[in-house]
């Protein structure tokens, strides 16, 4: 009777008896006591080969003092897991767009890219997206023409392909209707169409949209838009040679940023536009005479439009020129000091309330969980104006100055920024950037969304031949009391 | 083969002593007046007793003869220690020459005939015509005195004629017996001069280097043979073996064992490696030469002959077998502190990226997870622990299993092979650990098993052959999947070993006329590595029947490219040895034909930095083909495989690279990039680096693939901090297209490797060894890079795991006389060519001390800081035993 040695991982059992007259499994049962490992589990190595259940001993010819190897465990064996594992390469597109954390880009259809652009940043406002989810095909009051009725669909159609789709969608319907409600975007230039200024599409296509969402039930404020861009302006008009004093109110969707020499901050850009001269006709002297006027804030708007008034009619070129300067902006706004005084009254207890907040959060409070729970404040309060966009509307105007729990601060947040790069307004190109809600910038140029770093966003303030803002805006923070 | 040392430095010391002993006696004034310029009284006078002492050589009176023509060598004598200047009697004698050589002629046979026949041989030397070799005719005719009392210049001028006259004498198939007896001379005088490098030069050109070995002696046979083997690159076949083989005698001769055993190992010549074996006697220098032979990683059986005590035998075969290397390697690891496992996550570094790549899917993606897998495997390998695979089992979730099924089908079987590269080289714990997925129900999980088996038995052998054991009964079964997970286990676990057993097993695959294509070409491939370099008929008959066979359809699918590379592998790196295959590749399908021929011709060369072999590969690279012709991928991996084994060859293949790169057709441009990942493998090149990420933004996505893949080969296991953030970016550049990121994460997983304790290059020994399964391993990745669609992002990408041919630990453990580690103080610095040096020069600079085990970077060389031991093998690489200095003394 033979005795080898059996080395199992990493133990050696040395001097196991080989009974050669009895089959190979009385063996593998020997080493089921040793190493617990059953049999049918067991693989033993002799020289190259596996040893059979029912072979031969003579046949393998075992040696004295032979070392056979053996693998095996009496580990449980894999199983799969019960739920299927789902790969994303398995999903259907859809579902994958919601993984993206970011909507799909637009496909240029010639010269589109202002519109795409125009429409990526207006995209970005929930309030509007619920507004218009709320415009029904039928319930098109009387007093909407045809075509801002189409258009308004249109815009909501395009909105939910946006957010569906994996891939770059094609905005050729609401191109159609855009170009049927305003026929100056169907301009041919050798026979392809020109490139337009991204501003004027954005005035008009948010123009058609007050038309059309002012909600017919609703009586107080119906104007959905206005409540959401409307900026109210008191303005004191002045003539100095008469000496005369008026005011007037005006509302407007955007404030201008005028640049000058003297313009490097948006700040200045914007106070410089609320002052103007204009002719007017003044009733003391009888003639037209130069007025000064002066403007100042009077009501608050959820998201602040700023346009760069970048662009001039330069008679010699014939063209509208470009102005490159470079404009800072910041991407938190504070616009206090453009507001009129009752504004301002109204503002200070929720600006100081933010700063108390604020301090907390910078751990000027000791208290770790003090500033965890303004923390949470915030963010729900941030939820809530969110959640309530659509409610809020409805007296949205008020929002300001009604005792309702949140309030505005006069402190804005950079959301989204409407680029142009070349020279001319109707040349170059237009991309927009737009912060996603999970706070990541996305560069919508066309059909290609890519991620941005946020320090990246306030390069873009021209100076050079890089994109250059030219439409910004700003979203409200708001405090609630 | 100019030698770079001046030996007059040297050689002229002793003749100015004698000189100087000389000159006083004759005209104490002499010696002063070399200092001084132009014609100074004392070179007027000197000049005068030379015009006298011409005009009394012609003298009939024999006397008067003898006594001028002695004063006339004793000036010259005197003087020719420098050739800075031509020396002031020869200056003088110049116009004396002609009259001399007339007054030879004339002379009657004697003595003096020869005395003056002597001095011509030395005027010669300044005033002789080019080509004429008067010099040399005037010594064969002269006295045949001392060479060496003409002084060092003169010896020299004499070797170069002589080479001139052989070859001349050659033509004219004349006896050369007294130039050769003038070569004794004059080697003789050489090697006693360090001049060592001259003396061989002078016997490559008369051919005989033979000599060589008599005039070795212990102070001079180390410089001699580095000059040997380093010229040996430089020389065509078949002087580079003959000059190769005098270098292995001449260490034989001097008991240098360690090299010999190199010399016979790039050689080939088992014969000789067993005399090494038979002639050493040192049972410890007999384990270090074990050592050695499993770094390069061929099979290799010690018997009786060679160690006598069967104990030892066994204990030296299990060196030879590699079963230590695993604990040498978890030694080093923990030495340095890496054992911690490594996620994917950590080597992604995804934070450091800002905004872009960082929000991840939320879903799994299986071509992620696969690359995740194989990152796991590269980075974990050889470690035994990772944070994926190998996670403790927990009953109640099933956990051990779930990372396997994360991947999709054919990925399953990536994932659990990647369970025996993280187990790399531990066989045991490897088996235990693959034992339950062979129980799996799923085939692709029983593949990657097989495969894995293979894996973790690669580069060890085993008594009882375990891979065969358990692959071989798989190799029949019905799925394909699962026989390919066997026949690439096969190959892998036994490549280099020619072992009959398997080829009986695998040869009637490839005659299966139902076998699928992707089992036959693993078929082939396999049995390429398992004979690789043998020149095998019988395999080679096997593969051409089989390349035969194929339909028009089948040759054209990625995958047959496998059946002419497993054809190229049988004869790598041996050269003419190809021809009668490379003949019969002519005959076939010509969609076939000439990628056959360039794979051949590649393989066959590779290594050899054969100047003719470039030039005809480039030529190929330089014609523009229609569409469809694939053979020039290979062709330029070939002008890599064939340049790459000196430095001078390496970095002119890099620039022509470049010029295939601007002009070559887009198949070209395509291996371009993985050619240069070959040229600079586990050596990242700072140029190199810069070519390829250019190339890794290129508008053509299999040139940037490629560009990738090569990035993590030239940065492989180096951890390469520039690199890793070169690769860090183009992730998230490449960030939504998913198959040049997996190309991404793929180059991080092997920038990584071994956490930066792995190489890849193949070539070891301070780069004089090139080991062929290493390198079969890496041009096997290289042919499935070239069309890497349709292999490495198919599912066949496990011929990633080809790659584990060539990793080894690139670390220097020094180990003591029972085998134990111990720790010494060791400098490593970039390595320094010191062939053919002056002195004793310094063989590394820049260098730091450390205590081993130690990390060695490409091009580096460690050197032992302690006179404390003596190392065994004179190269420190890999395992090194130290030996006590028994003549050493505490300070």
């Amino acid at each position: 009777m033979p005795t080898v040695s059996v080395k199992w991982q990493k133990k050696v059992f040395d001097g196991i008896e080989i009974d050669i007259s009895l089959p190979p499994y009385v063996f593998k049962a020997q080493l089921y006591d040793l190493t617990g490992v059953p049999p049918e589990r067991q693989k033993i190595m002799v020289k190259g080969g596996l040893l059979k259940d029912d072979g031969d001993w003579s046949a393998i010819g075992v040696k004295d003092g032979q070392k056979l190897m053996m693998m095996g465990t009496a580990d449980e064996i894999v199983k799969a897991p019960e739920k299927a594992i789902v790969f994303s390469e398995d999903l259907p597109e859809e579902a994958l767009a919601t993984n993206l954390g970011y909507s799909a880009g637009l496909v240029n259809l010639g010269n589109t890219c202002y519109m795409n652009s125009t429409v990526q940043c207006l995209k970005s406002v929930p309030e509007l997206k619920s507004a218009l989810s709320n415009y029904s095909l039928a319930g098109r009051s009387n007093d909407v023409d045809q075509t801002s009725h189409m258009l308004t669909v249109a815009t909501r159609e395009l909105f939910g392909e946006l957010d569906r789709s994996v891939n770059a969608v094609s905005p050729s319907q609401f191109w159609m209707v855009l170009r049927k409600k305003y026929p100056q975007f169907s301009q041919l230039h050798n026979g392809i169409h020109m490139q337009q200024d991204a501003e004027e599409c954005w005035t008009q296509l948010l123009y058609t949209l007050s038309q059309s969402l002012k909600a017919p039930t609703s009586s107080e404020d119906p104007d959905a838009v206005k409540a959401l861009f409307g900026v109210n302006l008191l303005s004191r008009l002045h003539c100095q040679e008469s000496g005369e004093e008026s005011s007037e109110k005006e509302s407007v969707y955007s404030l201008k940023c005028h640049i000058s020499h003297e313009v490097n901050h948006l700040h200045e850009g914007l106070k410089h536009g609320l002052k103007g001269e204009l002719e007017k006709n003044s009733p003391a002297l009888d003639r037209t005479a130069l007025y000064l006027k002066e403007s100042l804030i009077d009501s608050l708007p959820r998201y602040l439009t700023v346009q760069f008034v970048r662009f001039f009619w330069k008679r010699e070129t014939n063209q509208k020129a470009k102005i490159l300067r470079k404009v800072d902006y910041p991407l938190e706004l504070d616009i206090f000091d453009l507001c009129s005084p009752d504004l301002k009254k109204k503002l200070e207890a929720p600006r100081q309330k933010l700063r108390d907040e604020e301090g907390k959060k910078l751990g000027l409070t000791s208290a770790k969980s003090g500033s965890k729970d303004s923390d949470v404040k915030m963010t729900d309060a941030e939820g809530s104006s969110n959640g309530s966009g659509e409610s809020s509307t409805v007296n949205q105007n008020e929002g300001a100055s009604s005792e309702k729990e949140t309030h505005m601060t006069g402190i804005y947040d950079l959301v989204a920024v409407l680029t142009h790069k070349g020279r001319s307004a109707d040349s170059g190109h237009y991309v927009a950037w737009v912060k996603q809600e999970s706070g990541k910038w996305i560069q919508y140029d066309d059909d290609n969304p890519s991620m941005q770093r946020e320090e990246d966003i306030t390069k873009l303030s021209g100076g050079g031949d890089w994109h250059m803002a030219y439409i910004i805006m700003y979203k409200a923070r708001f405090v609630s009391m | 083969m100019a030698p770079a040392q001046d030996p007059n430095s040297v050689g002229g010391g002793a003749k100015r002593d004698e000189a100087t002993l000389k000159v006083p006696s004759k005209d104490p004034k002499k010696k002063d007046d070399k200092k001084e310029d132009d014609l100074s009284e004392e070179d007027l006078q000197l000049k005068q007793n030379l015009e006298l002492y011409v005009e009394r050589a012609q003298d009939p009176n024999p006397e008067l003869q003898k006594a001028a023509l002695e004063s006339m060598r004793q000036d010259i004598r005197a003087s020719t220690s420098s050739m800075t200047s031509v020396p002031k009697p020869l200056k003088f004698l110049r116009p004396h020459y002609g009259t001399l050589k007339e007054f030879h002629v004339k002379m009657a046979e004697s003595d003096l005939k020869k005395m003056l026949a002597d001095i011509l041989s030395v005027l010669a030397l300044t005033m002789s015509a080019e080509g004429e070799r008067e010099s040399l005719n005037y010594r064969l005719t002269g006295s045949e005195g001392d060479i060496g009392s003409w002084g060092h210049e003169y010896v020299r001028n004499l070797a170069g004629e002589i080479a001139e006259e052989y070859t001349m004498r050659q033509g004219e198939e004349s006896s050369i017996d007294d130039l050769m007896k003038l070569v004794q001379q004059i080697v003789a005088f050489h090697m006693k001069h360090n001049a060592e490098t001259e003396a061989v030069d002078l016997l490559m050109d008369v051919e005989d280097l033979d000599l060589l070995l008599e005039h070795v002696d212990s102070t001079n046979f180390r410089r001699t043979c580095n000059y040997l083997t380093s010229a040996a690159k430089y020389l065509p076949g078949p002087d580079d073996m003959l000059v190769l083989d005098i270098a292995y005698m001449i260490y034989i001769k001097f008991s240098e064992y360690p090299n010999a055993l190199q010399i016979a190992l790039f050689l080939g010549n088992m014969q000789y490696v067993k005399q090494v074996f038979t002639s050493c006697t040192d049972l410890l220098k007999k384990k270090q030469f074990c050592y050695m032979i499993s770094r390069h990683g061929i099979t290799f059986e010690l018997d009786s002959e060679m160690v006598a005590n069967d104990d030892d035998k066994e204990m030296l075969q299990d060196i030879v077998n590699n079963t230590k290397l695993s604990e040498g390697y978890l030694t080093l690891a923990r030495d340095i502190e890496v054992m911690e496992a490594k996620t994917p996550e950590d080597i992604y570094k995804a934070h450091l990226l800002d905004g872009r790549a960082s929000s991840g899917p939320s879903v799994d993606s299986a071509r992620q997870n696969l690359a995740a897998t194989f990152v796991n495997a590269f980075v974990n390998a050889g470690f035994g622990q990772d944070k994926l695979m190998t996670v403790p089992s927990d009953s109640t979730s099933g956990s051990a299993g779930n990372w396997l099924f994360k991947n999709k089908e054919h990925g399953k079987t990536s994932a659990a092979a990647s369970l025996g590269m993280i187990l790399l080289w531990d066989v045991d714990s490897g088996l235990a650990q693959l034992d339950k997925y062979f129980h799996s129900n799923e085939n692709p999980i029983i593949a990657g098993a097989l495969l894995g088996v293979g894996i973790v038995n690669c580069g060890i052998k085993n008594d009882c052959d375990p891979a065969l054991a358990l692959l071989a009964e798989y190799i029949g079964k019905e799925d394909s999947s699962v026989r390919i997970g066997a026949i690439m286990g096969l190959g892998i676990a036994y490549a280099g070993s020619q072992n009959d057993q398997i080829r009986s097993s695998l040869s009637p695959i490839l005659a299966d006329a139902k076998a699928p294509l992707d089992v036959i070409a693993f078929a082939a491939l396999s049995l390429g590595m398992i004979y690789v370099g043998s020149c095998n008929e019988e395999v080679a008959q096997s593969i051409i029947f089989a390349l035969m066979d194929r339909s028009e359809a089948e040759l054209g699918e990625a995958l047959t490219r496998f059946l002419p590379l497993g054809l190229g592998l049988l004869y790598l790196g041996k050269q003419e040895s190809v021809e009668a295959t490379a003949e019969v590749s002519k005959t076939f399908n010509e969609k076939i034909r000439k990628y056959c021929d360039m794979t051949l011709l590649s393989c066959a060369y590779a290594g050899t930095g054969n100047v003719l072999k470039v030039q005809d590969l480039l030529a190929q690279c330089g014609e523009h083909l229609e569409k469809g012709d694939i053979h020039q991928g290979p062709a330029v991996l070939g002008l890599a495989m064939v340049a790459m084994s000196e430095e001078l060859g390496l970095d002119m293949e890099i620039r022509s690279l470049e010029r295939v790169l601007q002009y070559g057709e887009q198949n070209i441009r395509r291996a371009v990039p993985l050619a240069l990942g070959l040229l600079c493998i586990s050596n990242p090149k700072v140029t190199v680096m810069d070519t390829l990420s250019r190339l890794s933004h290129d508008t053509d996505s299999e040139v940037a693939m490629a560009a990738i893949i090569s990035l993590g080969l030239i940065g492989a296991g180096t951890n390469n901090a520039r690199i890793a953030g070169m690769l860090r970016n183009l992730s998230s550049y490449y960030y939504k297209d998913a198959s040049l990121l997996f190309c991404v994460r793929i180059a991080q997983g092997l920038v990584h490797m071994g956490k930066g304790l792995l190489t890849l290059s193949p070539f070891h020994s301070e780069r004089l060894l090139l080991s062929p399964t290493a390198l079969a391993g890496i041009v096997t990745l290289l042919h499935a890079c070239l069309d890497m669609k349709s292999i490495i992002l198919g599912k066949y990408h496990y011929v990633l795991y080809f790659l584990v041919l060539a990793m080894q630990p690139r670390m220097m453990l020094t180990v003591d006389e029972n085998l134990k580690p111990i720790s010494v103080p060791v400098r490593v610095g970039q390595a320094v060519d010191v062939v053919g040096q002056a002195g004793r020069p310094k063989t590394i600079t820049g260098f730091q001390t450390h205590s081993t085990p130690v990390l060695l970077a490409a091009g580096e060389r460690a050197e032992l800081a302690t006179e404390k031991y003596i190392p065994l093998s004179p190269i420190l690489e890999g395992f090194v035993i130290l030996k006590e200095n028994p003549d050493y003394r505490e300070e």
